[in-house]
């Protein structure tokens, strides 16, 4: 027999606490000990998690999909790198503007969206990621004048007492993407939770019912695919803060296909699913690719040259069958058998309220 | 004017590849519902096939029919063990599975075929020496392998029209397409006709990614990126569940891509506007095309009860 547990109950205020303080330790744990190559990648895999958040909040919980934010990471990328090097500017400064430009940019993009769904938005997404690099070369060509940009070389601030060393600016940016990782989450999750999160929802379920409601459906789209953008952005302005060089093939539609394979894969529409798919793909995909080569058991040609992309591809297509909700969906269902979380009961007044007004009613 | 001529030649002949591998996608589309995002790479393995037999000896057009064949039997045997299941899953799982296809079709042809990221030299079944072209008026050369290319292409098609309007399969496969639930109603076993669109896609597929590779003279991991892309982007132009509008969108596409990448050279100066920039500007003509006609220009429109 399973537990339950009320929402919002102390019980399950201490249940999100030991959550939060679990994860907070694993976190310090790595910070205190773990070598700057490690801390990198953990800083890779937020970054992705903060891309795959942006595609959820568009494709989970708006339901419109886009195969097209490398593009708006990239954009962020670029903008930031050639701020600071080219116009000195403060890299604080060009997380805000890179994140307005991917604002205005993913609205724009969201204006053809409008009319188009499944499919046919897919594509129009895609040519958006496929002309990204087209014009990041021309940019690197004509304005640039060098085949790559220089990254932002970000500097960790005086005040967090760490010196410009590489072990220090990796706990540096291990830090800042966290932090960006709860910043990304915690819009999310609140746009989700609000009014404008239902319509979100309502608009995705079923467009013409949401436009009865009242939803301003061209506003609520537009607006989606901006913040989406944004939101992408800041993952491409973490990328610049972390890579020395960016060019052109920094971000092409595989990494589209990344973002998109991460939030599937950790359960779209749900609000840690993008997290959890990040962590799993990005970590799945370094174990293949620093282990496949060293694995004698596969037969002869497999055992060398491209095997770890064959086989992340076979483990994305068979977690397709073993959990096909992502792993979010298969931890709840598990979990369930435990412990359910049961809404808050209906304040007493409200009941009584509808109970008086149906008796009067006749 | 011989010019515009010898564009718009060549290209048809690239545009006729475009619409062969975009009727690949639509045959699936219109009976799923689904984009083949691993069409292309399934094609493209099958293709380092037709190499591998044509290098122990077999004459190339046999080597493009037997890997063909083999892409036919492959396509019904993934069609049946994993976007059928995949399917009665959730309406992302076929999206992914396609993507994992992709992903590992690509690199399990970098496994089996040594030098495959580099590129293997593949040959072409049409007559492809210097002087095998007609001399057109205004100075326009076509090329014999265009003509092949442009007239298998043709032939495919023209058997394809042929299989869905004059058979009993062709029209249980048009049945599926209208509705699925009445063909099943009415006693079509739609099971076996799905599988039987992901064998002709690929079969279809596989031929044209052949062409590809004989027009480039060779084949790599990379050949068919840019080759699925813009025929994605035919079958969507024309409407993804019409045939005849795959074929026309791929051949304007070519069409388009080409005069795009020679023409403007001489005006607008190559650095704003070049080769790689082709397929950008195909894609902005094919948004313009949507914004006004959402579901294609030979797609049908589908009423939403609420």
């Amino acid at each position: 027999m399973a537990i339950t547990i009320t929402e919002s109950s102390a019980k399950h205020w201490a249940l999100r606490f030991v959550g939060v303080a679990t994860l907070a330790g694993i976190a310090i744990y790595f910070a205190s000990g773990a070598a700057p190559s490690t801390l990198g990648k953990i800083t890779e895999a937020c970054t992705l998690a903060i891309a795959a958040i942006a595609l959820n909040l568009l494709l989970g919980f708006n339901g419109q999909i886009s195969l097209g934010h490398s593009a708006f990471a990239g954009l962020a990328a670029f903008t930031a790198g050639y701020s600071v090097n080219a116009w000195h500017w403060n890299p604080w400064l060009s997380l805000l503007i890179s994140c307005a430009v991917c604002f205005a940019f993913g609205m724009l993009v969201g204006l053809p969206a409008l009319r188009l769904k499944g499919s046919y938005l897919a594509l129009v997404t895609l040519a958006v990621a496929f002309v990204w690099p087209t014009v990041a070369r021309k940019f690197l060509n004509q304005t640039v004048k060098q085949s790559t940009l220089t990254g932002m070389k970000l500097k960790p601030p005086t005040w967090t007492g760490l010196a410009n060393n590489r072990a220090d600016r990796a706990l540096f940016l291990f830090w800042l993407s966290i932090t960006l990782l709860i910043v990304a989450y915690v819009v999310v999750r609140n746009i989700r939770k609000s009014r404008i999160g239902r319509s979100l929802v309502a608009v995705r379920d079923n467009e013409t019912a949401a436009a009865v409601m009242g939803v301003n459906l061209p506003l609520t789209k537009t607006i989606t695919f901006g913040i989406s953008a944004s939101l992408a952005g800041l993952a491409g302005w973490l990328t610049a803060a972390q890579l020395t060089t960016l060019d052109e093939n920094s971000f092409t539609i595989l990494t589209s296909i990344k973002y998109l394979l991460a939030l599937i894969l950790g359960g779209a529409a749900t609000l840690a699913g993008p997290v959890v798919g990040a962590f799993v793909y990005y970590f799945v995909d370094d174990l293949l690719k620093t282990n496949a080569p060293h694995w004698d058991f596969l037969p002869g040609p497999l055992s060398n040259g491209p095997v770890a992309s064959f086989l992340l591809g076979a483990v994305v297509i068979a977690f397709v069958f073993i959990a096909p909700t992502g792993f979010v969906g298969l931890i709840k269902s598990q979990t369930r058998r435990i412990a359910i979380v049961v809404p808050r009961p209906l304040r007493h007044s409200t009941v009584a309220e509808a109970s008086v007004e149906e008796s009067e009613s006749p | 004017m011989g010019d515009i001529l010898q564009y718009f030649l060549n290209g048809l002949a690239r545009g006729s590849i475009y619409s062969l591998v975009a009727l690949g996608l639509v045959v699936i589309y219109q009976g799923t519902g689904h984009l083949n995002f691993a069409q292309g790479e399934m094609s493209l393995f099958a293709t380092f096939g037709a190499w591998w037999i044509n290098d122990h000896g077999v004459p190339l057009w046999l080597s493009i029919l037997l890997a063909a064949s083999f892409a036919f039997v492959g396509g019904g045997v993934i069609e049946f063990g994993l976007i059928r299941p995949a399917a009665k899953k959730s309406p992302f799982a076929v999206v992914v599975v396609t993507i994992g296809l992709f992903q590992a079709f690509n690199s399990l042809s970098g496994l089996l075929f040594k030098g495959a990221a580099t590129g293997l030299s593949f040959g072409t079944i049409f007559p492809n020496k210097p002087k095998d072209f007609f001399r057109l008026p205004g100075g326009a050369v076509w090329r014999y392998e265009n003509i092949g290319v442009l007239l298998t292409v043709l032939v495919i098609t023209a058997l394809l029209f042929l299989l869905f309007r004059k058979t009993k399969v062709g029209l249980a496969m048009r049945m599926v397409a209208n509705n699925a639930d009445s063909a099943k109603l009415s006693g079509v076993p739609t099971n076996k006709v799905l599988m039987l669109s992901w064998a002709l896609s690929a079969a279809i597929g596989t031929i044209g990614c052949a062409l590809v590779a004989g027009i480039n003279t060779n084949v790599s991991l990379g050949t068919m990126f840019g080759v699925f892309l813009l025929a994605s982007a035919a079958a969507i132009l024309g409407g993804l569940d019409s045939p005849l509008g795959a074929v026309v969108g791929g051949l304007s596409l070519g069409v388009i891509e080409s005069f795009v990448t020679n023409y403007p050279k001489d005006w607008w100066a190559s650095t704003y506007i070049g080769a790689d920039t082709a397929t950008a500007a195909a894609f902005v003509i094919i948004l313009v095309v949507l914004l006004a006609r959402p579901s294609g220009l030979f797609g049908s429109t589908h009423v939403e009860r609420v």
